[in-house]
């Protein structure tokens, strides 16, 4: 921890950054996000199991308030580095534009108000399996090596379950977890990916995707959001964590991920250099559904 | 009117299932169990015994059995060359709320003031006239609760057409309104007579709750009055990601939205949808203009209507301290230490001013 | 029938104010509506195309004169382009009259001066009517217009009627190089006209609606000339949905455009934060 505070006070210092982005204890004894724009604020950084939010939401260019700051420096796990490399490949950001504090991260927990240590029963799903115990796009890696977090693949185990369910079955479950929908978007608002200025849902020439509350609405909109992140999405579930419905959205991302792999061999990176599906094409490519 | 009686727990199941039978919607707080935890949330009853009236506040709130998430204002056809309007057939359905919490019934009654205000809102009222709440004083409290701070408690009947205070065995139940009052008459073979005083309520939960913040609701109306431009907003909007989770899940939060949804070439319907002005949608002209233009406008908007505006117009502030937003926020945005901050400031301006 | 149900207006006329203006005469289906329907100078209605919304216009007509109203529009967004593709004899809804409106009474015997840019004029034109109408009850009346071009002047007819008019002091003007050979008036921008023929302020009221440019330079021009701020009156738009104060879209501040307004004083608007 004071590894990081120092480090950021450097930045400070060298006139490298003009606000620090990471985390903070809040009023109720978990973490949130903090603004550090001036060296005194540095002593408020943490860093631990709690640290579940993906900072690189703040980054893109549409959130005008944060960018207004100026220069940021953002500390990220190795998820969200994957996330500030898809920004970077898809031009939302400039590499050179940002500084990035990656962090040796052993795991986070589902919910950063959970104080109990990292164990089985609170681990993020994401993290069970993640082999990337620090980020490989940085400009700085703070602290000391951990171990990869312990678990049960729950989440696997749930999504083969509903695909051995029938079409009837299956569409029964998603009319039970989208009907709670309420159009809220937070989903949308959370996501680092979904950075466009204006989403297909709020067009009205045509009105693509209705935005009222009902299943054809939620159904449209979910799906087409999940199409939307396919190859795109970080799994860092901040989706699942903002929805006051708390509808179990990382299914749909993750299947659509798990389509993307087989058919292009491609997961989410933080390489910013690799060429993801959206936006790039082989000539091997598998297109049977056209012919 | 304040009649009190005594319902013992087999006797809440067979009210309960007296009108289940006779067609009546029961909403309650029923256990839900969310990724590995126990929740509770309101739901429509199919059996007495869901009913979870000690319990963790439901996680959303009563608003949507007055106030649907979607509603159709009417239905239109073309016919020959001009257009026939029919009302949704849907009607009120009747509803009895069995456990809501003081924060959700009183959030209620707050709302009735705008959708009132010179024009009467007949869906709202419609729906409110079609539903009797049943309150039940709260047994649990956490750091995200702040009902006292604004003028509410554990234990306060506003909005409750009766209220349930656990006692030994059950439940007693004071009837505040005559429509309360009508119900239980109607059922009055599951009720008997109070005999013995009124329990006061252990203050234990009530201070509890007060320790989570105190405030002086007019001088936090006055400074926000004051301060429009303050720095403060930019500060406190960073960490707002603007996704609206805290309006929709707030009891007190009614904006909307209106929409026409083509059904078919020559027919549709208008519908009402819940709305927050989180979004930049939410203000943006034709000509693509927004006077809102980014988040610290849009997170300004919502501390003032709800404690500047709305009481300014309706002597009410528009939150019933029920700390749900604390709760969802993904950023943490805390309105307990948000108030707690502009209480400060407010105090602050006092002493020098 | 709930308060969000709309009347049922048909399309009587249609006027091409300019290529990308029009203007659209509505009236009631249902008789004992239009009979009844009355409204005051400054109202505004909700406009809807079914299939495609509503929007918010000020009536554009005089609630001197019965029977119709009207609506003045360019294509902005998904309605406006709706109501561009209908034609005389479609059904149209109306909800309305709603907001406050402009005080004919206090103005009586005095002076009025009138001043709007481009499509500004359409809720000026209400008032305009509404007191040439009533024309022996007010003092002196000037109307100072100007648009971007002489084709991009609205309601034509009337600002050849009003210039007529030996009652009524009609002043025009085009920007700089939009002015035809045959162009009479004046060239240069409405601001500058108002310093020019702008009368004196004893006794009077400005009505002053238009472009946001307009506004900010008009209504401090009329105070340096002596207008009191409370007897310079515009109209402020603001995206609405419900238009009767519930939907929580409209305010500005703690003033709903829609209940408080639209019709507000300069020394209102000076109170208002910067949030329109």
């Amino acid at each position: 921890m004071q590894e990081l505070r120092d480090l950021a006070k450097k930045l400070f210092q060298e006139k490298r950054v003009d606000a620090i982005l990471g985390y903070e204890i809040d009023r109720r004894g978990g973490v949130r996000p903090a603004f550090a724009t001036q060296i005194e604020d540095c002593d408020r950084l943490v860093f631990d199991h709690r640290c579940v939010h993906n900072l690189a939401s703040y980054v893109s260019p549409r959130r005008t308030h944060v960018a207004d700051l100026g220069r940021l420096g953002i500390v990220v796990k190795a998820c969200d580095a994957r996330a500030i490399a898809g920004l970077i490949r898809e031009n939302q950001i400039k590499r050179e534009d940002i500084v990035l504090i990656g962090m040796r991260c052993g795991g986070v927990v589902r919910d950063p108000a959970i104080s109990e240590p990292l164990d089985p029963a609170n681990v993020a799903q994401r993290c069970i399996g993640c082999e990337q115990r620090e980020p490989t796009l940085y400009d700085h890696l703070v602290g000391a090596p951990k171990p990869a977090p312990a678990g049960e693949r729950r989440r696997n185990a749930r999504l083969s379950e509903i695909e051995s369910m029938s079409p009837e079955e299956r569409l029964a479950l998603w009319k039970e977890l989208l009907g709670r929908c309420t159009r809220c978007h937070a989903c949308r608002q959370v996501c680092p990916m979904c950075f466009c200025e204006r989403c297909v849902a709020d067009k009205t020439r045509p009105a693509w995707i209705e935005t009222s509350p009902h299943m054809r609405g939620n159904f449209a909109w979910h799906l087409t959001r999940a199409l939307h992140l396919a190859g795109r999405c970080v799994d860092c579930g901040e989706c699942e964590r903002a929805c006051p419905a708390q509808i179990p959205l990382g299914l749909l991302n993750r299947k659509a991920a798990n389509i993307v792999a087989a058919r292009y061999g491609y997961t989410v990176t933080d390489d910013p250099a690799k060429p993801a599906p959206i936006g790039a094409y082989r000539l091997d490519d598998e297109q049977e559904f056209i012919a | 009117m304040n009649k009190r009686r005594m319902l013992n727990e087999k006797n809440l199941d067979a009210f309960v299932q007296d009108l289940i039978n006779a067609g009546t919607r029961v909403i309650s707080p029923i256990r839900r169990k969310e990724q590995g935890r126990e929740t509770a949330t309101y739901a429509a009853v199919q059996n007495p015994e869901e009913i979870l009236l000690a319990g963790p506040q439901p996680a959303l709130p009563l608003k949507d059995v007055v106030f649907p998430p979607t509603e159709t204002l009417f239905n239109w056809k073309q016919v020959k060359s001009s257009i026939r309007i029919k009302e949704n057939p849907e009607g009120f359905k009747k509803t009895v709320v069995i456990g809501a919490r003081p924060c959700d019934a009183a959030a209620m009654e707050i709302v009735d003031r705008v959708m009132g205000w010179d024009y009467r809102d007949e869906l709202w009222f419609g729906r409110r006239q079609a539903t009797t709440v049943l309150a039940v004083a709260c047994s649990q409290c956490d750091d995200a609760c702040f009902c006292t701070a604004v003028g509410l408690s554990p234990t306060n009947a506003r909005g409750a057409d009766c209220f349930l205070t656990p006692g030994e065995g059950g439940f007693e139940v004071e009837t505040l309104t005559s429509k309360g009052e009508e119900l239980l008459e109607s059922h009055h073979g599951r009720f008997t007579q109070a005999k013995d005083p009124a329990k006061t309520q252990p203050a234990e939960l009530e201070n509890k709750v007060r320790a989570n913040l105190s405030l002086q609701p007019e001088k936090i109306q006055q400074w926000l009055e004051r301060h429009f431009d303050d720095p403060l907003w930019k500060q406190l909007a960073l960490r707002c990601h603007g996704c609206g989770a805290c309006a929709f899940i707030c009891p007190t939060c009614h904006c909307f939205d209106i929409v026409d949804e083509p059904e078919g070439i020559d027919c549709g319907r208008r519908r009402r949808n819940w709305d927050a002005c989180q979004p930049a949608l939410f203000t943006m002209h034709g000509s693509g203009h927004n006077p809102r233009k980014d988040q610290t406008a849009r997170f300004r908007q919502r501390i003032m209507h709800k404690f500047n505006i709305y009481p300014a117009r309706f002597g009410e502030i528009l939150c019933t301290g029920c700390g749900r937003c604390v709760r969802v926020c993904a950023a943490g945005m805390d309105l307990v230490s948000i108030l707690g901050e502009i209480s400060y400031m407010a105090e602050e301006a006092g002493s020098t001013s | 029938m709930n308060l969000y149900q709309p009347h049922l207006v048909r399309i009587e006329e249609m006027i091409d104010e300019t290529s990308d203006t029009r203007t659209l005469r509505l009236a009631f289906e249902n008789p004992e509506i239009a009979q009844k329907f009355d409204f005051k100078a400054g109202q505004f209605g909700e406009y809807s195309v079914f299939g495609a919304g509503e929007c918010t216009f000020c009536i554009a007509s005089s609630p001197t004169r019965k029977g119709y109203i009207e609506a003045s529009f360019k294509v902005v967004g998904k309605v406006t382009r709706a109501m561009r593709r209908l034609n005389v004899g479609d059904t149209m809804g109306f909800r309305g009259p709603y907001g406050n409106h402009f005080p004919l009474e206090e103005m009586k015997g005095k002076n009025i001066v009138f001043i709007a840019g481009g499509i500004g004029l359409a809720p000026v034109r209400c008032v305009i009517w509404n007191t040439l109408d009533l024309r022996d009850q007010f003092k002196d009346v000037t109307i100072i217009y100007g648009a971007r071009s002489v084709a991009d002047l609205v309601y034509k007819r009337e600002l050849e009627e009003w210039a007529e008019r030996s009652d009524v002091r009609l002043h025009s003007c085009v920007d700089p190089g939009g002015e035809t050979p045959d162009w009479k008036g004046e060239v240069c921008f409405v601001p500058m006209l108002v310093e020019k023929v702008v009368p004196a302020p004893q006794d009077a009221f400005a009505v002053v609606c238009g472009p946001p440019i307009v506004i900010m330079l008009t209504l401090p021009l009329l105070e340096k000339m002596g207008f009191a701020p409370e007897r310079i009156y515009t109209t402020l738009e603001n995206r609405m949905k419900c238009g009767l104060g519930k939907c929580g879209r409209c305010n500005i501040g703690s003033v709903y455009v829609c209940k408080d307004g639209p019709v507000f004083t300069s020394a209102q608007l000076k109170m208002l934060p910067p949030e329109y």
